[in-house]
């Protein structure tokens, strides 16, 4: 079996996790936790299997084309997510997780795999460049959701009666500090992967800026989550405003990331 | 078998209930008369302000005995008490035992309460020595099956009662309480109780006294905190996380601008304010203040009718997992009752053919060994023959719902 018999069984295994994702979120049956958490476990290590065949198949780092791009950002997600669940224990975090991962894998799956075989793909610079990327991002979707969660549970709290969200997701106070958190590190991958993605274009073609798509993406992004720090650090922006501009963030990111990915031509780095 | 006689919240009144109580220090007198009086092997009293029980196991029927007990204990006749009195038997008696353990008859659904105060009424009948094999079943399985349901499904989780609620929404607010500042405005009995709830948590707390202010030192130093002036309410809002406010002021003692003048120094940090008041101490326009959440009493009503919404939705699965502990139970019940029917069928079908074998041998005269061995043989092994079938039926048995074959079978062979 190949690595796309791999991903398939993955995607089943994602899929059984999001539709528990889903019951959890209607009936609050939290005793479904350990089933889900087991497939999403079982799905990653399947996912892992994926991504190492496709490695070894492909000749070079799985992150070309939309279909390996797709499978690694949900690796990466999926990881980010079990992190936050390890630590934090929050577990409506996968309700937001699951649906956007399914999503991923789906496309994934659906999508040719890319024959190209630059030997520039060989460098050393794409794994680190992406892995970089990938946590980066994975980590301002964790943003994203929290923002989202604090939001929510603020609009129940002024409701003053309590409806699904109410029991569902975490306080104000762990929604704001794990959104925190996360757009630190998210920022902290995303500037990594800046630089690397710099020096890698310098050496292949002498220029830090080449000016393509994902460049501006990526700078876009950047731009944005310095935004955030500043706004939390300097003018003591938590809470809400914070809240509100994690999820503005995180929705311009996305959307700039699928113009620069859908938009031809792709330069020989691939991002 | 297992009987349970009993008054409760819902079948008796509190002068009821209160009259059949049975002090702690009279369980041990209590269990062993009741023991003498209804000839029980064992038994087991609990006794709590909602309800009050006598778990009793004999062999025959015991319940009138145990009707009779309750009431003349407390010096009354069996007729007064006999319309507020619950008389369970067997199965519907066992569901009992293992749903109040669960909570799932309490008056407040879910309460965390009663399983410790049906340890400590196992733990009693075993001191005074009235516990057997059966009612130290019925406890460690009932025990089990209620840890299981608090544990596997939220009937416990979420709080319904006032003082808890406003914990619960301030923990939703701020997370952790540790650290956090609680504002008691007015010393009431109700603000007492949650602020201290919010302090056993972490939480500091700080009074404002008006008139009284010596009232208010007394409940700050009970909590650990500090009294303050009401004229300080603007600088104390400033600081506070957690507004608590109780007095029985006839008119606003909060007003919006207030609150707005805190919040400007507080660069958007949450405010919870909850007014428990009647008439209300803080000005409504207050909750519209950014970063304001406010609750008065209706409010907090409310979250606690939901909380309750959400625990009875939380029942049926509870429920499920009891029931599944109770068929558990049963079986073992069951188990125990049909081993020794198989030993004693065997035993009789045995002397039968003893009996049989000697009237044999008296009218054949002396006999060789083999042939005596050969008409042992025989005999034996028509008894065995025609017995194995029942027998491993009745092993079969064990694990169903099938007493009354059970019964039809001791009648038809006379055990």
């Amino acid at each position: 079996m190949g690595s796309r018999g791999y991903l398939l069984i993955t995607l089943v295994l994602y899929a059984a996790g999001a539709l528990h994702a889903l019951l959890h979120a209607v009936f609050r049956k939290s005793s479904l936790s350990a089933l889900s958490l087991g497939a999403t476990l079982l799905g990653f290590a399947f996912h892992t299997a994926a991504l190492a065949l496709r490695w070894s198949e492909a000749g070079h780092f799985p992150a070309v084309g939309m279909r390996d791009a797709a499978s690694l950002l949900a690796w990466a997600i999926v990881l980010v997510f079990l992190l936050v669940h390890a630590i934090t224990r929050v577990e409506a975090a996968s309700v937001f997780a699951y649906p956007f991962v399914f999503a991923l894998l789906f496309v994934a799956n659906l999508a040719a795999d890319s024959e190209r075989a630059d030997p520039v793909l060989r460098s050393l610079y794409l794994p680190i460049h992406v892995v970089l990327a990938v946590f980066g991002y994975g980590a301002l979707f964790v943003a994203f959701t929290m923002g989202a969660f604090y939001l929510f549970q603020e609009r129940e709290l002024l409701a003053r009666s309590p409806r699904r969200f109410y029991y569902l997701i975490p306080s104000l106070e762990r929604a704001d500090t794990i959104g925190g958190l996360s757009v630190q590190s998210g920022f902290a991958f995303l500037t990594l992967a800046i630089a690397t993605g710099f020096l890698w274009n310098h050496s292949l073609q002498g220029r830090y800026w080449t000016g393509d798509a994902k460049e501006w993406a990526a700078l876009v992004a950047w731009g944005i989550y310095v935004t955030i720090l500043v706004a939390r650090w300097r003018w003591g922006w938590g809470g809400r405003r914070a809240a509100w501009l994690q999820v503005a963030g995180f929705t311009a990111v996305v959307f700039t990331f699928c113009w620069a990915t859908l938009a031809p031509p792709l330069s020989a780095a691939v991002r | 078998m297992i009987v349970i006689v009993g008054v409760s919240h819902e079948t008796a009144p509190v002068a009821v209930r209160e009259a059949l109580a049975f002090p702690k220090d009279q369980l041990k007198a209590a269990l062993e008369q009741v023991k003498k009086d209804a000839g029980l092997d064992e038994a087991m009293i609990l006794s709590t302000c909602n309800r009050v029980e006598v778990y009793g196991r004999s062999q025959a029927s015991a319940a009138q005995a145990l009707a009779e007990f309750l009431a003349r204990y407390h010096g009354r006749t069996p007729q007064e008490i006999e319309k507020h009195l619950y008389v369970l038997e067997g199965e519907p008696a066992i569901r009992h035992a293992f749903r109040v353990a669960a909570s799932l008859d309490s008056m407040v659904l879910g309460e965390a309460q009663i399983l410790g105060q049906v340890k400590e009424a196992y733990l009693e009948a075993e001191r005074a020595q009235s516990l057997g094999a059966v009612l130290n079943g019925l406890r460690t399985r009932s025990i089990s099956a209620a840890k299981r349901a608090r544990t596997e499904t939220a009937i416990g989780r979420n709080a319904v009662s006032i003082s808890h609620v406003a914990v619960e929404l301030a923990t939703k607010i701020f997370g952790e309480l540790n650290g956090r500042s609680v504002l008691l405005v007015g010393a009431g009995k109700m603000s007492e109780l949650a602020a201290g709830q919010m302090v056993r948590r972490g939480a500091r707390a700080s009074v404002l006294g008006g008139r009284s202010f010596e009232k208010a030192e007394q409940l700050a130093a009970s909590l650990g905190g500090r009294a303050a002036p009401l004229e300080s309410l603007r600088a104390e809002l400033a600081r506070a996380d957690v507004v608590i406010s109780g007095t029985g002021a006839p008119g606003i003692v909060i007003e919006r601008e207030d609150v707005e003048a805190a919040q400007e120094q507080r660069h958007g940090r949450p405010l919870f304010l909850i007014d428990i008041a009647v008439p209300r101490d803080i000005a409504e326009g207050a909750g519209r203040v950014a970063g304001v959440f406010l609750y008065d009493i209706d409010d907090l009503q409310k979250v606690a009718a939901a909380n309750l919404r959400e625990r009875k939705k939380e029942a049926a699965a509870a429920e499920a997992i009891v029931e599944q502990e109770i068929q558990e139970f049963l079986e073992w019940r069951r188990s125990l009752e049909v081993i020794p029917l198989v030993a004693e069928l065997r035993r009789r079908a045995d002397e039968i053919r003893k009996a049989e074998v000697a009237k044999a041998r008296q009218r054949l005269g002396p006999l060789t060994p083999e042939q005596d061995n050969a008409l042992e043989a025989a005999t034996s092994a028509i008894v065995n023959k025609l017995l194995h079938t029942p027998t491993v039926r009745l092993k079969e048995l064990a694990g169903h719902e099938q007493a009354e074959q059970v019964g039809l079978l001791r009648r038809l062979f006379d055990l």
